[in-house]
C-alpha cells in the first residue's frame, strides 16, 4: 500500500470508529435529515484536509472535536432548504416512552427545544458539556477563558432553567 | 440535579439512534467538494481579479490608445496600469497569505478571526478600486475638457461657452454618475459578502462579548 492509501485507509477507520462525534454535532446545529447529512459530510472533507497537521500525540478524537466543531460554527456554509420541523421531532432526539415516566420525558423533550433555540457559541457550549468535557478543554476548542467559559455556561443553565419553569 | 444532567444520562441513550456510515461511505464523502465559507471566499476573490483584469485588457484596444494619445494621456494611462497591476498582485499575495494561513486546528475564535482578515482585505480591494475610479475618473474629464477645448475650432467659440448653469449642471451629473457606479459596487459586494459571512460575524462577536 502506498503512503497515501495507508493514510486514507487510517484515516477512513478513524473516523468510522468516531462518527458519533460528528453525528452528535450535527444534530445539535442541524433541523432535518438533508441538513444533518450535508454537515457531517463537510466536517468529513474539514478532517480529511486537516488530517495530514493531525500528529499521533493527541488522541483522534480530541482532534476530531475542534475541527468538527470549527466546521459547525464556522465554515459550513447553511444551504437554503425548507426546514421539515415534524423531521427534527420523529429523526433527532427520539425518545423511547418506555424508558421515562412521563413528567421526566416531557421535560428533557422540553430540553432539546430550548437547546435548539440557542445561539452557535451557547449550542457548542451545551454540546462540550454533554460530552463531559472539563472547562480546560472547552476554553482551549473556543478560544475563550476558563473562567468565561464558566460564567456563559452558568448563564445558559439558567436560560435553559427558565424556559422550562416559565 | 439540574436540567443539563438530566440531559446527559438522555444524551448517551441517543447514540444507539445516530446514523452509523460505512467504511465505503466515509470513502465516498473525502472527494465531494467542500463547500465551506473559506472555499467561496478565495474563489470570489479570484473572480473579481480577473473580472477586473480582463475589463482593463477588453477595454484598451488601439482605438482607445489613439483617443489617449490624442488627450496626452498616453503616459498616464501607462501609470496607472502599472500602478493597479501592482496593487491587484499585492492584494493576491495577501489573500492567498490569509487563504493559507486558515486551519480548523486552531480554536474557534482563532479561525473566526483568521476568516475574518480575508474580509478586512476584500474591503481594503474595493476601497482602493472605489477610490481609484473616482480619482482616475476626475483626472481624466479634466484632461478631456482642456484639450478638447483646446483642439476644436469653431467660429463663435462663444456659443459654445458654458454658462454657470451650465456647468453646475455638468458637475452634477458627473457626480451623479459616479455616485451611482460607486454605490453599484459598493452594493454588490455588501450583498455578496453580507451573504456570506453574517453568520460568522455573529459568532464572532458572541465571543468577543464573553471577553469582556
Amino acid at each position: 500500500m502506498s503512503v497515501d492509501k495507508e493514510l486514507e485507509h487510517q484515516f477512513i477507520t478513524n473516523l468510522e470508529k468516531h462518527q458519533n462525534i460528528a453525528h452528535k454535532i450535527c444534530r445539535i446545529y442541524t433541523n432535518d435529515k438533508d441538513a444533518h447529512q450535508d454537515l457531517f459530510q463537510e466536517i468529513t472533507i474539514q478532517l480529511w484536509k486537516a488530517y495530514p497537521k493531525f500528529r499521533g500525540d493527541s488522541k483522534f478524537s480530541t482532534w476530531m472535536y475542534r475541527v468538527a466543531l470549527n466546521t459547525a460554527i464556522t465554515l459550513y456554509r447553511k444551504k437554503k432548504r425548507e426546514i421539515k420541523t415534524q423531521d427534527f421531532d420523529t429523526v433527532n432526539f427520539k425518545i423511547k416512552a418506555e424508558e421515562y415516566n412521563d413528567e421526566i420525558e416531557q421535560q428533557i423533550s422540553l430540553l432539546y427545544a430550548a437547546i435548539r433555540e440557542l445561539n452557535d457559541i451557547e449550542k457548542a457550549l451545551v454540546f462540550l458539556y454533554l460530552e463531559e468535557k472539563n472547562y480546560k478543554e472547552i476554553s482551549e476548542t473556543l478560544g475563550i477563558t476558563e473562567v468565561n467559559a464558566r460564567v456563559k455556561m452558568n448563564r445558559v443553565k439558567t436560560k435553559l432553567k427558565s424556559i422550562l419553569n416559565p | 440535579m439540574d436540567e443539563l444532567d438530566l440531559l446527559k444520562q438522555d444524551w448517551k441513550k441517543q447514540e444507539e439512534s445516530l446514523p452509523k456510515l460505512s467504511y465505503n461511505d466515509i470513502y465516498k464523502m473525502l472527494w465531494k467538494k467542500s463547500s465551506s465559507i473559506v472555499k467561496w471566499i478565495f474563489v470570489i476573490s479570484i473572480l473579481e481579479f480577473v473580472f477586473w483584469g480582463i475589463l482593463n485588457i477588453l477595454l484598451a484596444d488601439g482605438e482607445y490608445w489613439e483617443r489617449l494619445e490624442h488627450l496626452h494621456l498616453t503616459e498616464f494611462t501607462i501609470g496607472v496600469y502599472i500602478i493597479t497591476y501592482g496593487v491587484t498582485f499585492y492584494f493576491i499575495y495577501r489573500f492567498y497569505r490569509n487563504y493559507r494561513e486558515i486551519s480548523a486546528l486552531d480554536d474557534a475564535k482563532t479561525l473566526m478571526k483568521k476568516i475574518l482578515s480575508i474580509r478586512k482585505t476584500v474591503k481594503l480591494y474595493i476601497g482602493y478600486i472605489i477610490i481609484s475610479t473616482i480619482v482616475t475618473s476626475i483626472i481624466y474629464s479634466g484632461f478631456y475638457i482642456y484639450y478638447h477645448g483646446l483642439d476644436t475650432q469653431a467660429d463663435h467659440p462663444e456659443q459654445y461657452n458654458f454658462t454657470l448653469t451650465q456647468w453646475l449642471i455638468f458637475g452634477g451629473v458627473m457626480i451623479i454618475g459616479l455616485a451611482l457606479f460607486t454605490g453599484l459596487i459598493w452594493l454588490f459586494y455588501r450583498i455578496v459578502y453580507g451573504i456570506l459571512l453574517k453568520r460568522l460575524y455573529k459568532n464572532y462577536k458572541e465571543l468577543r462579548k464573553l471577553e469582556l
